[in-house]
């Protein structure tokens, strides 16, 4: 049984958090380094209810290994802090709260980022900025900070975060307005097999200036029981449940962010047998998920076709199988 | 959900069901109060839109379980209770009921027109208007009755994982219509089958002629929380069938479950025999203790002219719904509005003629 995490192990407040054993003041450093992988969108986003009973937005993620961000930062004990790409302000502010979370104010420093993550498209291009950066300030410290300080971090520079903290080993339901925990999933998610394209064709969306959605009572009801099914898909390891909770969060978040083409898509993965379909619910990427064991190759084919009837002529694919695929007997 | 978890009331304890497997391919959902979802969670809901304010008067006109289920959550979140009822009401739910603080007020002269139920509306409406502030649940048309059937959808799904049918007897619309419609957002292909009683409105018929001996299901009134296009097949059930089927499921599974879980086992156990490859479920709304002098007593049922050993007669299939006698009896129903079914009855009758 998975106990949702409670209050204590997450404090509430959004301000940017002390660590209790940060590095000695006289402690060396180098430049540190930080990678994240981003990921395609969620397979849902809704609201759940904590362990207190309070409603909250929350989202699991589907992780993608196409895209990714590498930030290199080299601290200075004093002078400006500058980063480059110079647009990203968000991880420059990000770089700034882990250097007083370390017991670091006041030092300076450069911040290099760079990464393949497609802006606006809702595959968390901000977040893995500022979490790369997060991650490669502390490893200038020889730090590697838990994932609840990572995540209060992240929220506090950039107001909405992802899980991408925890990392594709381990599912979460993560409170992306509060930046902690929900319910830890036990496990990966289910490996699937991923048609990826962009329902804008190259367009995006300003993702962190969406309000959250009016969910109606029975929407916000609605997220208990796909929680239910996908901790089962969780538990068992099963593609198919996963691919149902995906395209039951599309079909609700459709009603108040529509996508283009979206009921002609959905009939698509029906046709060519995906398990499911996902999107990006802030943000203009979508996807067909697979059964990796049940002809995702001549599927994926068809389902190309598919999209190219409807206009969709870019399209990736990816495989969130964690499993290192055995070597061939010689 | 948790069996260590400690909970914060009796109600959040036991609202949710027990889920027993009756046949290989069938779920037994095991409610000791059903309407106690729906009652926790239109309550909850009324406070937070502030049409209920802490403490406020909650009315509502009721004889049967959602009173009770209301009593309990009145007397929780301590809320003074009014309900009106008629003098059919059984004096130990009556006792029960005011032993949990609610005010029972019964209406002794039936209305010239409507009945009891007319005239218990109409002292309801005058205490509502006498207590300003004061707030009434309305099972029947409160849309937040289905959407509290969520947390069960939750813990059928996750337990169970998709279903292909579901099956539960339709009294206010509120378990069946919610249920199934969280489950249709994981399984489109759901197939739902609703029990009905003869002499109910609720899939067209009449109710007028000798009452329904069979409580607890049906209505003489179309509540608004019946979504008709959630049914594929709709049964009706007469008491005879019912009754043994409740012996039955206490017989066998040692489940001592009301009359229309009965009912609706009887619908679910059918469908599970003739599908050995599909997995239903069916909802058990309440429990036996309040039956215990009528469907529980073998004098009682043989005065009804129910032969608890008796074999039940297949049931028939109709080609629309119709006022009939009380021989078990099914329609296709379609997923079709109500109106849609009822024109399509009376072309069909007109043609028959």
């Amino acid at each position: 049984m998975l106990a949702p995490v409670r209050g204590a192990v997450v404090p509430r407040a959004r301000t940017t958090p002390a660590v209790a054993l940060f590095p000695p003041a006289d402690a060396p450093f180098r430049t540190g380094v930080g990678a994240v992988q981003a990921h395609h969108g969620e397979i849902v986003q809704g609201l759940f209810y904590s362990a207190d009973g309070a409603l909250e937005h929350g989202l699991v993620t589907l992780p993608c290994g196409l895209f990714g961000t590498r930030a290199r930062f080299r601290p200075l004990r004093s002078g400006p802090l500058t980063v480059e790409p110079a647009d990203r302000g968000r991880a420059r502010t990000a770089a700034r709260l882990t250097l007083d979370a370390l017991g670091r104010t006041g030092w300076g420093g450069s911040l290099r980022i760079e990464g393949n993550v497609p802006l606006r498209w809702g595959c968390g291009s901000s977040t893995t900025d500022v979490l790369s950066t997060i991650r490669a300030v502390a490893d200038a410290f020889d730090t590697v900070l838990q994932p609840e300080w990572i995540a209060r971090i992240s929220v506090a520079a950039e107001t909405a975060s992802d899980s991408l903290m925890y990392g594709p080993e381990r599912a979460v339901l993560f409170a992306q307005r509060r930046g902690c925990r929900l319910l830890d999933l036990g496990g990966p998610l289910p490996a699937v097999r991923v048609l990826g394209f962009n329902t804008e064709m190259d367009r995006g969306v300003e993702t962190l200036s969406l309000p959250p959605i009016p969910y109606s009572a029975w929407e916000t009801e609605a997220f208990q029981p796909l929680l239910g099914l996908l901790r089962r898909a969780v538990e068992r390891h099963d593609a198919a449940l996963l691919g149902r909770v995906a395209t039951a969060s599309t079909v609700i978040t459709q009603r108040h962010r529509p996508k283009r083409d979206m009921p002609r898509l959905l009939r698509l993965a029906r046709e060519v047998g995906a398990v499911g379909t996902q999107v990006a619910h802030s943000g203009t990427v979508a996807g067909f998920l697979f059964h990796p064991a049940d002809d995702p190759a001549g599927r994926m084919a068809h389902a190309r076709r598919g999209l190219r009837h409807l206009g969709v002529r870019h399209s990736w694919e990816f495989s969130t199988d964690l499993q290192p695929k055995p070597e061939p007997v010689s | 959900m948790s069996g260590t978890l400690i909970n914060a009331s009796f109600v959040d304890a036991i609202a949710l069901p027990r889920m027993v497997r009756l046949r290989p391919n069938l779920i037994g959902l095991s409610f000791t109060l059903m309407k106690l979802l729906p009652a926790r969670f239109i309550i909850r809901k009324a406070l937070e839109e502030g049409e209920l304010r802490p403490g406020g008067l909650i009315a509502e006109t009721t004889s049967g379980t959602f009173g009770l289920a209301l009593a309990m959550v009145a007397r929780l979140g301590g809320h003074p209770l009014t309900l009106v009822s008629d003098p059919a009401i059984e004096p130990p739910l009556r006792r029960r009921l005011e032993d949990l603080g609610a005010t029972v007020h019964i209406v002794r002269r039936a209305g010239a027109t409507g009945g009891f139920q007319q005239a218990r509306l109409a002292v309801l409406e005058r205490i509502l208007e006498e207590n300003p502030g004061s707030f009434c649940p309305r099972q029947y048309n409160n849309p937040h009755n289905p959407a509290s059937y969520a947390p069960c959808a939750e813990q059928l799904a996750n337990a169970a994982g998709p279903i292909d049918c579901l099956v539960g007897s339709v009294g206010s619309g509120g378990s069946v219509c919610g249920i199934s419609s969280y489950l249709r957002l994981m399984s489109p292909e759901l197939n739902v089958i609703g029990v009905d009683t003869h002499r109910s409105v609720i899939f067209g018929q009449s109710d007028a002629g000798s009452g329904r001996l069979l409580r607890g299901l049906g209505n003489s009134l179309m509540p608004r929380n019946v979504d008709h296009t959630a049914f594929e097949w709709v049964h009706w059930v007469g008491a005879a069938e019912a009754f043994r089927a409740t012996r039955r499921l206490h017989r066998e599974h040692a489940l001592y479950m009301g009359p229309t879980s009965g009912a609706a086992y009887l619908v679910a156990e059918r469908w599970a025999r003739e599908n050995p490859d599909g997995l239903a479920a069916v909802v058990l709304p309440d429990e036996g203790y309040r039956y215990q002098d009528t469907v529980y007593d073998d004098a009682w049922l043989a005065e009804q002219g129910v032969a608890l050993d008796g074999t039940d007669a297949e049931p028939v299939e109709w080609d629309h719904p119709h006022d009939g006698d009380d021989a078990w009896a099914f329609y296709r129903w379609g997923r079709r509005e109500h109106a849609e079914v009822m024109a399509s009855a009376d072309t069909l009758e007109l043609a028959l003629r």
